[in-house]
């Protein structure tokens, strides 16, 4: 296994301060997470919404700084005539050079695209910025090629493209500098199916074609599945299972990955379903001692949904029987887990 | 329960007519599921903002009809619209936060529809408990003007006392007394029948403490929550048909699973029916009986759900499917839509 990017002990907190500006208690948005990228692979990273996952995307790009704990850039990206292959310790320059090799696709691509320029302006723009001027023309058509869109896109505004088309824009210029590694935030979670399918096919045609590195975030498990050579499910800021992909579809051991993959719509009614009773816990920590563990005893709500649901012979689990953190440990060959009692 | 026949609505635009629906028939018994897929711009939230004559202005029905139990919908007066929305439709839309109010509270926002639906119930519970049907309002300005009226009688107050005139000052003294004692000087404050009936509503919606969720204002809640407070306000009207338009496309699939549920199982105690409009096929497949599929403004297969999954007819359906992720790694099929319009 060749790694691309190791991540060690990763923590991002965000202080909560009160009123007079002292802090109270900290947000744990990444609370210690272990992963290795693998070169040429989809490392696939799942969860619901604020579990950390686009904190940690944000922290692989050093778009913001984390608070402790490190990312491990291999030499293939970042060459050997660095001051350092940790992240945090980049220069400004080498910053750039490392942000040269990484493109990123973001979730709302009218979002992300300025309203006000062209296409060719829009997809030029990383060529400009990194001073790769020569032939841009040329290379602008190459791209938009290469996404299925045609010189005839060029001097279009992006409202007058449909939803595929934007994303299809955005991947073009995410691809412009010749990036290792994509990172795809949730990709096609604003397109219809059918779309999504073009989409899917695309960005498997490019991985073939580039032999590119993708870490794809997405809430959705069916395009994971689909996608992911490699596979880690967030909770709260932690990493609570890891393993490749067909291994953890077919052996989930965390409760909570057993139950998010129960939970998925499926066409098969006579799949397990196992409910998650409660709402999602908040991720901050008080300083104050006395208030700083999540409660582990179950909630009113939980009991409610407990008793309306007690007798139809759904399984459940509750969220607070989450809340105690376990060690990860090794379950076989490459697949990681919580043990929970 | 619910009859669309031969429905078409057409939008104006300046570009010319946007036939947004062309011919919908659909059926929704009582008691049922139904769900209704397609993509986005197929015409599903058309269908149901029709249903309710919910349009933009820009819309208008141009043929067809709207049959609700029997009685033609299409070209009722307002008022009984008012009494249709709410009270035997109610709807659940996609975003609750968007389609809360974030300056009133759950209470209000609840009591609201029980004051426009249920005003009959709301007096009968208050003459069973002996208990007001509303709060009165209590006088209350903004915390700004109650400081000024406060300054300027303490400032006449001190004016007469310094004249030697103490007994002009009386009147003053008196406003300032009753705005500090206003709470005891208005008595009663426990829950009218108002309050009694949105808790309960609340609690139908398997909420904890519903007294404290009534106080809150939407954006304190999470998105589940807020969820279930739409539905509570849907049901609040005793409404036998709900419509709801995407219900679970703003929610995580963990409490989408725990949403519809809630949906199901109020369905089945009540034996209400629901119009489930979706995108998502899988939704679909958990929750319904029966599903129609859209396309272009027309349905193009309507089938029981065991039926269409196993065995599609239209191309459009098979496009669909195939379309999704299932396991394996083969390139997905995207559907072609000329061919899917050819047949």
């Amino acid at each position: 296994m060749r790694a691309i990017l190791t991540i060690k002990n990763l923590r991002k907190h965000f202080p909560v301060k009160n009123a007079w500006g002292t802090d109270v208690a900290l947000v744990k948005a990444l609370d210690g997470v272990d992963l290795k990228i693998e070169a040429g692979k989809t490392f696939g990273i799942v969860g619901e919404s604020g579990c950390g996952k686009t904190t940690l995307m944000r922290t692989l790009l050093r778009l913001i700084e984390p608070t402790s704990g490190s990312v491990v850039i291999s030499e293939e990206i970042i060459g050997d005539k660095v001051s350092s292959n940790n992240l945090e310790e980049l220069t400004s320059q080498e910053l750039r050079k490392f942000r040269r090799q990484i493109g990123v696709v973001f979730q709302d691509p009218m979002g992300a695209l300025n309203p006000r320029m062209i296409i060719k302006d829009i997809v030029s723009e990383p060529l400009v910025i990194h001073g790769k001027t020569d032939n841009m023309r040329n290379r602008v058509i190459e791209l938009l090629n290469n996404v299925g869109l045609g010189e005839e896109h060029l001097y279009r505004y992006p409202h007058e493209f449909s939803g595929g088309q934007r994303q299809r824009i955005v991947i073009a210029r995410a691809l412009a500098l010749d990036p290792k590694i994509l990172v795809l935030d949730e990709p096609t979670s604003a397109l219809d199916v059918s779309v999504q399918a073009q989409i899917l096919n695309l960005l498997n045609d490019l991985q073939k074609k580039y032999n590119l590195t993708y870490i794809f975030i997405s809430h959705d498990l069916s395009v994971i599945e689909y996608m992911c050579d490699r596979l880690a499910v967030m909770y709260l800021g932690r990493v609570v299972e890891e393993a490749n992909t067909e291994e953890l579809f077919s052996n989930p051991q965390h409760p909570y990955t057993k139950a998010l993959l129960s939970a998925t719509p499926s066409f098969d009614k006579n799949k397990e379903k196992i409910m998650i009773l409660g709402d999602v816990p908040s991720p901050i920590t008080y300083l104050d001692e006395s208030k700083a563990k999540l409660a582990t005893e179950m909630t009113e709500q939980e009991k409610l949904e407990i008793k309306s649901i007690e007798g139809k012979g759904i399984e459940y689990i509750v969220r607070s029987s989450l809340n105690e953190v376990f060690p990860l440990v090794r379950i076989s060959g490459e697949h990681y887990a919580r043990k929970v009692k | 329960m619910l009859e669309i026949k031969d429905l078409k609505t057409n939008f104006n635009t300046y570009d010319g007519v946007v036939k947004a629906l062309d011919g919908v028939n659909l059926k929704i018994k009582d008691g049922e599921i139904f769900g209704l897929v397609g993509e986005t711009g197929s015409g599903k939230s058309v269908t149901c903002y029709s249903a309710l004559r919910l349009l933009p202005k820009t819309g208008e029905i141009v043929g067809g009809s709207i049959v609700l139990n029997g009685e033609d919908i299409t070209n009722v007066s307002e008022k009984r619209l008012r009494e249709i929305r709410g009270g035997e439709i109610g709807i659940i839309f996609q975003d609750p936060l968007s389609a809360l109010n974030p300056v009133m509270t759950v209470n209000e926002q609840i009591g609201e529809i029980l004051v426009l639906h249920q005003n009959e119930e709301i007096n009968d519970l208050a003459s069973e408990k002996k208990i007001p049907a509303y709060k009165s309002e209590k006088w209350k300005a903004s915390p700004g003007v109650e400081f000024t009226i406060m300054a300027f009688c303490m400032s006449f107050i001190s004016l007469f006392v310094m004249l030697g005139q103490w007994r002009f000052s009386l009147p003053f003294l008196f406003v300032i007394v009753s705005m500090l004692f206003r709470n005891y000087l208005q008595g009663n404050n426990s829950a009218s029948a108002l309050d009694l009936l949105v808790i309960d509503a609340l609690s139908r919606v398997k909420l904890p403490n519903p007294e404290q969720i009534a106080s809150s204002y939407p954006h304190e809640l999470s998105g589940g929550m807020q969820q279930r407070v739409m539905i509570a306000m849907a049901l609040a009207g005793k409404a036998k048909m709900l419509i709801a338009d995407e219900p679970t496309t703003a929610l995580d699939v963990t409490i989408q699973a725990q949403i519809l549920q809630l949906i199901k199982d109020i369905q089945k105690e009540e034996n209400m029916s629901v119009l489930l409009i979706t995108h998502d096929l899988g939704v679909v497949a958990e929750t319904c009986e029966r599903v129609a599929v859209m396309y272009k403004g027309k349905i193009v297969e309507e089938a029981s759900v065991d039926e269409i999954f196993t065995n599609p007819k239209n191309e459009y359906t098979k496009g669909l499917l195939n379309a999704i992720p299932k396991g394996g790694k083969e390139r997905l099929k995207v559907p072609n839509l000329k061919e899917v319009e050819a047949s």
